[in-house]
């Protein structure tokens, strides 16, 4: 057997190959297959490109604060001097990971994430993580995370948002949180640092606000997958550097709606997103939406539209109202399924079908994310009242399965081609 | 004189229709897909053509569907089998009436399909995550019974006693509880039977979620099985219309989109 000259890769070279060959995969998709491609986008598929296939570290003077979650006030880790890292992963090869750490039927986000954390192939390795408990299989990962040694913290979360009672519960964890943050940074929290984190993220957030607009248009000047490219950066990136790259690509985008340059067809229809949330790589589904010759013009994911769309609405700038204000954004403004009852969430798809004039909604569930396969049922009832197409997916993230699924995107894609028609 | 050329190129068998100007069928041909759908399919064509003795430049339009659709370069238009299907479940039942819903069955997948009255795709529902209750479904347990596919439905019909029940619809677990079945001496025919009526309950079930309305049409190769179409009915409550080749609906509904699409093309266009 000894003449047998090969070399044999160790695991962690093997899953850093594999997931380099997924992030590039579907990089050089966006970069090549779709007409008229925006310059600007080009940040920041260099940014996936050199953090997942070059392995580059983005933050090696910073202390790196990993998230669960996105209910982890990001504004009190600016504050505190850390750099919020969120730790939703949507690699294949960290799915295959976690699956030996994970029941068969769970979540493939969350097998991905304990995944991630099992192999420790990070470029940004966190130094603490916080675990909101929102789902449930969230909740009892962290027990799996930490046997690898990480530091995980709990924050309590709960589970409805109607009551004061829950209100109240809420803002004494956020306040628990900056204290084990501040204890753990060896930093104190003041009113500047922190109003200061609250005014650059809501910036941040307001650039987000623009980019939408232009998705109103008629002619829409940019894909939904490079919206989820740019919002998904904002889990890890430099926020500077973020914020530089948005302007940049709002300047162009001004300049292509000025111009009339679209990247949809001319009877493409407009889709409004929702369900489990695409995180990179994982694009799946709206790639075969966009490759169908049908634009995603919003959506409801808690990856892109949800992390942005309220702002924390501070009437004193004291440091106590500021906490409460935070806590308010992560809990009240939130839709995700968790919650015992979700009107909310119904009433901004409709909203924001109404408001970018889509003609269906794609809705997506994770096989094994139970919540959002449970509220497809109110979901779906709700939309046939509004007499709103929708169409309910189920995947995972195996790069298979396209051809079933492609089938049944482009059949709802040509029925809502048709239904345009009629009505003209 | 034009002709228009739909092409389905399933994940079992590829079937194309050739139809004239008046979406009349002039010819058709079913060969199995094998492990080379574009190859197979260009040699379907080709000797479809040969047979009806029309020349490629004849040929005014092509459409292809099914999986394999894309790989199909030389059609002028590709569509979903979806939309495929009620184009050509409607035109097909023409004269027998107006079709609400469409069952599919078909090698690998199965699908409802519910259609407004203008014969629009208002919903369909698919089951695609494995060949359970397919065609496929119908090879293992005929191999495993020893009898042909096509003797089913013969079968089906001589059953006597009450269909026994297959718990299972996936083809690989199906097969160890038919040879219970057979181990513990139940006959051929009662186990065909209990096949249909599983795969019966099953279709339903998928049926129901994009709602029953008249007329239903069912078609894919499975339809030829006449002992299935029973079962069907009987679980339906309702008759069902089988149409004359049950297998090219979908192929028939592509060459009728082609004769549409190239009625509405531009005369400039249609030179080239």
């Amino acid at each position: 057997m000894n003449n047998i000259n090969h070399n044999i890769e160790s695991p962690k070279e093997k899953q850093n190959r594999h997931k380099a060959m997924e992030a590039i995969k579907l990089l050089n998709t966006l970069r090549e297959d779709f007409k008229a491609p925006i310059s600007s986008m080009e940040y920041f598929y260099d940014l996936f490109e050199r953090v997942h296939c070059k392995h580059e570290s983005l933050h090696d003077d910073k202390t790196k604060i990993g998230t669960m979650c996105i209910q982890i006030p990001s504004e009190i880790i600016y504050a505190l001097d850390g750099v919020p890292i969120r730790l939703c992963n949507g690699f294949y090869t960290d799915d295959e990971i976690g699956s030996d750490l994970m029941p068969q039927k769970a979540c493939p986000l969350i097998k991905a994430t304990v995944g991630h954390f099992a192999s420790g192939n990070f470029t940004d390795k966190p130094d603490i993580v916080f675990s909101p408990t929102t789902c449930d299989q969230k909740t009892k990962a962290g027990v799996t995370i930490e046997s690898f040694g990480y530091k995980l913290i709990d924050i309590d979360f709960p589970r409805t948002k109607e009551s004061e009672a829950s209100r109240e519960y809420w803002r004494r964890s956020v306040k628990q949180f900056a204290v084990e943050l501040s204890r753990f940074q060896g930093k104190k929290l003041t009113r500047t640092s922190l109003k200061n984190a609250i005014k650059k993220i809501g910036y941040a957030q307001s650039l987000y606000h623009k980019l939408s607009e232009f998705r109103k248009n008629e002619l829409v000047p940019i894909l939904g997958l490079d919206v989820f490219l740019v919002t998904n950066a904002f889990f890890f990136d430099k926020i500077d550097n973020w914020i530089e790259a948005t302007e940049k690509l709002l300047s162009e985008l001004e300049i292509r709606a000025k111009e009339k340059i679209t990247v949809s067809g001319k009877a493409s229809p407009r889709i409004v997103y929702t369900g489990s949330p695409p995180i990179f790589p994982n694009y799946k589904i709206p790639l075969i939406v966009e490759q169908s010759d049908a634009i995603i013009v919003a959506d409801e994911t808690c990856s892109s539209n949800r992390m942005f769309n309220d702002m924390v609405a501070v009437d004193e700038w004291n440091i106590y109202d500021m906490m409460d204000s935070i806590s308010d954004k992560y809990l009240k403004a939130c839709t995700c399924p968790i919650f015992t009852k979700n009107e909310d969430r119904i009433r901004r798809v409709i909203q924001l079908v109404r408001a970018y004039k889509a003609d269906g909604v794609v809705y997506q569930a994770f096989a094994g994310c139970t919540v959002y396969e449970m509220e497809q049922r109110s979901v779906l009832e709700a939309m046939e009242k509004e007499g709103i197409p929708i169409i309910y997916l189920e995947s995972d993230y195996s790069p298979s399965q396209g051809g079933q699924l492609s089938t049944r995107v482009e059949a709802f894609i040509e029925s809502l081609k048709n239904r345009r028609r009629m009505k003209k | 004189m034009n002709y228009f050329v739909g092409i389905d190129i399933g994940s079992t068998a590829i079937k194309i229709t050739v139809t004239d100007e008046h979406k009349r069928l002039v010819g058709f041909k079913i060969n199995a897909s094998g492990s080379m759908f574009y190859k197979y399919a260009k040699e379907t064509l080709q000797s479809l053509l040969d047979e009806l003795h029309i020349s490629q430049d004849d040929i005014a339009y092509t459409v292809a569907t099914g999986y394999g659709r894309k790989l199909f370069k030389e059609a002028d238009e590709n569509i979903s089998e979806i939309t495929a299907n009620a184009i050509g479940a409607q035109e097909a039942a023409r004269e027998y009436g107006e079709i609400k819903t469409i069952i599919n069955i078909g090698g690998q997948d199965s699908k409802a399909i519910s259609l407004d009255s203008e014969g629009n795709v208002v919903n369909f529902a698919m089951n695609d995550r494995c060949a359970a209750g397919t065609g496929k479904f119908l090879d293992v347990v005929a191999m495993n019974l020893e009898i042909g596919v096509d003797e089913l439905s013969d079968y089906h019909f001589k059953s006597t006693g009450t269909p026994l029940s297959i718990s299972s619809t996936c083809a690989v677990f199906a097969e160890s509880e038919i040879i219970g079945l057979l181990g513990s001496n139940h006959s051929v025919e009662d186990i065909v039977s209990g096949v249909h009526y599983s795969i019966a309950k099953r279709i339903v079930k998928l049926v129901k979620r994009v709602g029953i309305k008249e007329n239903v049409y069912f078609d894919g190769g499975p339809a030829l099985n006449a002992g299935l179409v029973h079962a069907i009915e009987n679980e339906l409550g309702k008759k069902i219309f089988v149409p004359e080749y049950p297998q090219i609906t979908t192929s028939f509904g592509a060459a009728v989109l082609a004769c549409d699409a190239f009625k509405n093309m531009p005369e400039v266009e249609r030179e080239f």
